[in-house]
């Protein structure tokens, strides 16, 4: 009885640890909620993690990256760069609108050539108009720049 | 013989040759004779043993005569260029006049720094030489010179992932090169980030082949918000940048050395051609006078090199970006447990944003409340504790809510900044010490290569965290005049992270080593061991860090009578700070072992480490153990010097 324990213990540890071991699938995407990069909980993951810093897959040379999933448009205000930028950061972004404030607000104004004497301006407006840029989960982040520029362009 | 009688006659035809070639052959004729001399100066001044070739080609000195780092045979032009320095000088002088083509392009069009650095040192005249015309050759891979253009690279910063607080392992850190812009956003920055690149999802594997050469490493360039959000959101490091003081020019050369480098591969080592170190190289070609990559450490570790770059004087301060983990902490601490619980609530879905606005308390509370739960709520995501359709709609209600709030001017958000991990305790120690063990007195000298443990001075390192590798004690018994191994820890990981409202971590210990013990004989023996536990921890200012673990425990050895033991039991401790100078690890553990041997092993004791300053401490120890019905008492002190 008393092996049987011990057995079930120590089979129990093995368990727990090799569970850990199992990568998870990334998962990309366009609108919230899609991350550029999962992370992981196990144990064995993060130490092997560290051995190799567990970048998966060839990144090429090209500079901006992350969008060939999403479908891109031109407008006035928008270049590829804010396109590129919008896409990877929708989360981000869309917490710093509504705080009104925060780095990746500012990386967008100066994008859009925003003066910084109006960026004040800028931040509030786009913090008041929120549920205007973000009107329902699945917005894309095309949807979201579109959105942008009516709510700058209105007065 | 026979062949120098010949030459008159060959010399007659060659020379009515060239009378009749003269006139067409002409440039070819000056091109390979100006070729000649070119070649002759180099060997004359041989530059094939200039430093900047040798940093260009990461040529290295070893045992068995220089050779290159890289090992993508494409990185050479000469058959034999990985191990000759001279071979590949010349035949790259070659390719420079031939324009030979190279991987679709010419060679010097894709070696750009080489080709530069030839051409200034021996003032190579182009007038004379069919320049390479460097187009965008094949995309998505850019000419240099776009490439340039549209990057506007101005200067560079050294970035460092510090630790996860739950992953000892990541201690060692990792550290990346950031490329700045014209445009003044570090979001927009480029990230230079050495790694092995791998499908494999098999974890042991996966570790194994990292340790062992096993994968090619390449450089990437990613948008810095991309690794921002890897490291600082959802692996849970702060980060460290060190804005490095290289000028626009010598960022240039670091960008074409790193051009020269895309898409080249060498064999991937953690030990020691790993990501920090492959870095280095980027920086000794930006400036040659820096002597980074000759540093002899017994294992390339992150944070020494960043420390090797500090001491080089190139740094210009730092900065610190807190993870998101911290930031919660950050922001939970200034707000009273009722509104941490609300914060909660609204993450967990369990309260509609919108009843926080009715609430009689003030704005700034309010928008607290908002924020908190909007940084917890995507932590929550990202462990996957959330679904995402769930997650959206939470998320952009709270956003909702809080964009009727307006700004939040007060500056209260901001994180004290830590001590700085590069001013944090060597990461090698050496001890000298003196006890007791069971009334016999010895003396101990013992060396541990790497890194830090729960006692050591935690200035610039993360707290409940322990990693060691190697840790070996070497006793002198003068009543027996022996000198013995006394341990050897080849594996100490002890992940103590605390449990809070918000977090809800497993802390875990592994260990694996040869240490003493006592046997049925009564006497000392060596045995393998390998220990793994898990538990909880939590924090208070009275108790300090404490923990209760679980685990398992197996034991090898020719002492014991089946020659192995297998058992489980339990273990529990504190680690205190008395004051800023005096750690103590108090704790108790009780192993049983039922199978193989059957016996009881209990352990209880009561470590101090007095800080005496940066790199140096003073260690007391006391324990005692029963195995078996043997007791024995140990009583050591020492004195620790980290380098």
């Amino acid at each position: 009885m008393k092996k049987l324990l011990f057995l079930l213990l120590v089979g129990f540890m093995v368990i727990g640890f090799s569970t850990a071991l199992f990568a998870d699938q990334k998962n990309y995407g366009c609108g919230l909620g899609s991350m550029a990069f999962e992370g992981n909980d196990g144990l064995i993951s993060q130490i092997s993690a560290a051995t190799t810093n567990g970048t998966s897959g060839n990144q090429t040379f090209g500079i901006t990256s992350g969008t060939s999933n999403c479908t891109q448009y031109e407008t006035w205000t928008s270049n590829e760069k804010v396109n590129v930028f919008v896409t990877d950061n929708m989360d981000s972004l869309a917490k710093d609108i509504a705080k009104g404030k925060g780095e990746h607000l500012d990386t967008l104004a100066s994008l859009m050539n925003i003066p910084q004497k109006d960026r004040a301006a800028f931040n509030s407006k786009l913090q008041k108009n929120f549920s205007r840029i973000y009107p329902f989960g699945d917005v894309t982040a095309m949807e979201v720049i579109r959105n942008i520029e009516a709510v700058i362009s209105s007065t | 013989m026979r062949h120098l009688q010949r030459v008159p006659i060959s010399i007659l035809l060659s020379c009515s040759l060239v009378l009749w070639a003269a006139v067409g052959e002409r440039l070819c004729a000056e091109e390979s004779s100006y070729l000649e001399s070119v070649l002759r100066e180099a060997h004359q001044i041989a530059l094939h043993q200039d430093r900047y070739w040798h940093i260009l080609l990461h040529y290295k000195k070893g045992l068995f005569g220089t050779r290159s780092l890289i090992d993508d045979p494409r990185f050479f032009l000469a058959k034999d260029g990985k191990y000759n320095p001279e071979a590949e000088l010349d035949a790259f002088i070659r390719a420079i006049f031939s324009n030979e083509i190279k991987d679709g392009k010419p060679a010097a069009c894709k070696f750009v720094a080489r080709y530069e650095w030839i051409k200034e040192r021996l003032r190579l005249d182009m007038s004379r030489i069919p320049g390479p015309e460097c187009k965008n050759f094949n995309e998505p891979i850019k000419s240099f010179d776009s490439l340039l253009d549209e990057m506007q690279p101005e200067s560079v910063t050294l970035v460092f992932p510090d630790a996860h607080i739950n992953s000892p392992a990541s201690m060692f850190g990792h550290t990346l090169l950031v490329i700045e812009t014209a445009s003044k956003s570090k979001l927009l920055a480029h990230a230079v980030n050495y790694a092995a690149a791998t499908q494999e999802t098999f974890g042991p594997l996966y570790a194994v082949k990292g340790l062992f050469g096993f994968y090619k490493g390449y450089f990437s360039m990613l948008p810095y918000y991309g690794k921002l959000q890897e490291y600082g959101d959802i692996d849970r490091r702060d980060i460290w940048e060190y804005p490095l003081n290289l000028t626009k020019d010598e960022t240039k050369r670091l960008l074409m050395h790193l051009y020269e480098l895309d898409n080249i591969y060498s064999y991937y080592y953690f030990f020691d051609e790993n990501c920090s170190y492959d870095l280095l190289f980027l920086l000794e070609a930006a400036r040659p006078s820096l002597n980074l990559t000759d540093e002899q450490h017994m294992w390339v570790i992150p944070l020494d090199t960043v420390k090797d770059v500090v001491k080089e004087g190139i740094t210009l301060g730092t900065e610190y970006r807190p993870s998101q983990t911290t930031k919660i902490q950050h922001l939970a601490s200034l707000m009273s447990e009722e509104q941490q619980v609300k914060a909660l609530e609204l993450a967990k879905g369990e309260l509609e944003p919108d009843r926080i606005l009715e609430q009689g308390i003030s704005r700034d509370e309010k928008i607290r409340i908002y924020d908190l739960s909007i940084e917890y709520l995507q932590y929550l995501h990202t462990r996957k504790q959330v679904t995402t359709d769930a997650y959206v709609e939470r998320f952009l209600k709270i956003l909702r809510a809080r964009s009727t709030l307006g700004g939040q001017d007060k500056e209260e958000y901001a994180v004290p900044v830590p001590p700085r991990p590069d001013q944090g305790h060597g990461s090698s120690r050496i001890g000298f010490a003196a006890g007791s063990k069971a009334g016999s007195p010895f003396q101990e000298i013992s060396y541990r290569p790497v890194y830090h443990s729960l006692l050591d001075n935690g200035k610039g390192y993360r707290e409940g965290a322990q990693i060691i590798f190697a840790d070996t004690a070497l006793r002198y018994y003068s009543q027996d005049n022996k000198l013995k191994l006394e341990s050897l820890d080849f594996i100490n990981i002890v992940s103590l992270a605390p449990r809070d409202l918000f977090f809800k971590p497993i802390s875990w210990m592994v260990d694996t080593g040869l240490t003493q013990r006592i046997m049925n004989d009564g006497k000392d023996h060596m045995i393998a061991q390998l220990n793994p536990a898990g538990g909880f921890s939590w924090k208070n200012s009275f108790l300090g860090l404490y923990y209760f673990m679980i685990g398992s425990s197996l034991n090898v050895g020719g002492a014991l009578t089946n020659d192995y033991a297998l058992g489980a039991g339990a273990s529990a401790g504190l680690i205190r700070s008395i004051t800023d100078f005096w750690k103590i690890h108090l704790y108790a553990k009780d192993i049983y072992y039922g199978v193989g041997d059957e016996y009881n092993y209990f352990e209880a004791g009561l470590m101090q480490n007095l800080i005496l300053s940066t790199n140096s401490s003073i260690s007391l120890g006391v324990t005692r153990s029963k195995t078996l019905s043997f007791y024995q008492t140990e009583v050591k002190c020492g004195v620790n010097f980290y380098f």
